[in-house]
C-alpha cells in the first residue's frame, strides 16, 4: 500500500518535472558540470529513465518549486550558505 | 603572499569553452586594474604548471574554471589539478573562487583547514544554459551571459577591492537580479530554476573579511 503511493508521488514528481522541461526553448543547452550538455529532448528522456542526469534535473526542479515557499526571492536571504565553515 | 591573480581555463569541451570565454573577461578587467595575471590557458592548465605557478609566484587570488567534484578540480582534459588530501596545502594563505562542480563541499573545507583564507565555491554542480547559435561567440549569449556574469562578479568584486563576504553577496544579488527579471518579463522564466539553483549552492568558507 505505502509502495503503491510511494509510486504514485513519483509518478507524479516525473510528470510536473517534464511538464516543466517541456517549455524550455529547443534552441537551448544545458551543461551540467562534467556530465555534459543535453537538449531538453535528452533530458527529458533521462527524466523518463530515472537516470542520475534525470534525478539531477528532478532535484534542481524540486528545490525551485521548494523555494517558491521560502521567501528566498528577497536579498536577506541570499546569504544562506555564506558561513559554512 | 603577492598581488597576483592566477586563473586556470581548460578548454576542451562545450562546458569549458563557455567557461574559458567569461573569464577572459575577467582577465581583462584584473589587467587593466594593473594586476600581474598567470593564465594557464588551454593545455598549460595542467598539473605541473599549476603546482609551479602556485609555489614560484604565490598568488593572492586563484580562479579555477573546469570540472571538478567535491574532492577536486580539474584542468585540460580534465587532468586533476586540485585534490583533497593531496595537495590543498598549495592553497594556504590565498583566495580561491572555483568555478566548478560540487568543490566547496570537500575540497573547500579541506583547503580552508590547511590554511587557504577563503574558498567560494559551489557544494553541488553547477549548471548553466546557453544557446546552441552562440557557440562561436559565446560572449555574446544573453541566456549564459544570466548565468556567468554573476559568477565573475565574485571576482570582479575582489579586483575592485570588496571582500570575500561582500563579493558573494554581489554574485548572489547579481543572481536574484536575472531571477527577477525573468520571472516577470514574459518568457524565459523555465531558466530561473536553474539560476535559483546556482546561486543557493554558491559557497562561501573560511575568513569573509578577506580581501586582494
Amino acid at each position: 500500500m505505502a509502495d503503491a503511493k510511494e509510486k504514485t508521488k513519483k509518478d507524479e514528481v516525473k510528470k510536473l518535472v517534464i511538464a516543466r522541461l517541456e517549455v524550455l526553448s529547443s534552441d537551448k543547452k544545458i551543461s551540467i558540470g562534467s556530465s555534459g550538455e543535453f537538449t531538453k529532448e535528452e533530458l527529458i528522456e533521462h527524466v523518463e529513465k530515472e537516470d542520475s542526469i534525470g534525478e539531477k534535473i528532478t532535484e534542481i526542479q524540486m528545490e525551485f518549486l521548494q523555494s517558491l515557499k521560502e521567501d528566498v526571492f528577497y536579498e536577506q536571504d541570499t546569504s544562506n550558505n555564506e558561513t559554512k565553515a | 603572499m603577492n598581488k597576483i591573480l592566477l586563473t586556470t581555463r581548460p578548454k576542451h569541451d562545450y562546458t569549458t569553452h563557455y567557461l574559458f570565454y567569461w573569464a577572459s573577461e575577467i582577465i581583462k578587467l584584473a589587467r587593466d586594474k594593473g594586476v600581474s595575471v598567470l593564465d594557464l590557458k588551454k593545455k598549460r592548465a595542467n598539473r605541473k604548471e599549476f603546482e609551479s605557478m602556485l609555489s614560484k609566484k604565490e598568488p593572492l587570488l586563484v580562479f579555477l574554471n573546469g570540472h571538478g567534484n567535491a574532492d577536486c578540480v580539474a584542468g585540460h582534459d580534465d587532468e586533476i589539478l586540485l585534490e583533497a588530501g593531496k595537495n590543498e596545502e598549495l592553497l594556504e594563505m590565498k583566495i580561491i573562487y572555483a568555478l566548478s562542480c560540487k568543490s566547496a563541499k570537500e575540497l573547500g573545507p579541506k583547503s580552508v583547514g590547511s590554511g587557504a583564507l577563503s574558498y567560494v565555491g559551489y557544494d553541488n554542480d553547477f549548471v548553466f544554459l546557453w544557446e546552441e547559435g552562440k557557440i562561436s561567440k559565446p560572449l555574446e549569449d544573453k541566456t549564459a551571459q544570466l548565468f556567468l556574469e554573476p559568477s565573475n562578479c565574485v571576482v570582479g568584486s575582489l579586483l575592485k577591492g570588496h571582500t570575500v563576504g561582500e563579493a558573494c553577496r554581489k554574485s548572489k544579488q547579481l543572481f536574484l537580479k536575472n531571477i527577477h527579471e525573468l520571472l516577470t518579463s514574459e518568457n524565459s522564466s523555465e531558466i530561473v530554476p536553474y539560476l535559483m539553483w546556482d546561486m543557493r549552492h554558491q559557497v562561501c568558507l573560511g575568513d569573509r573579511s578577506s580581501s586582494f
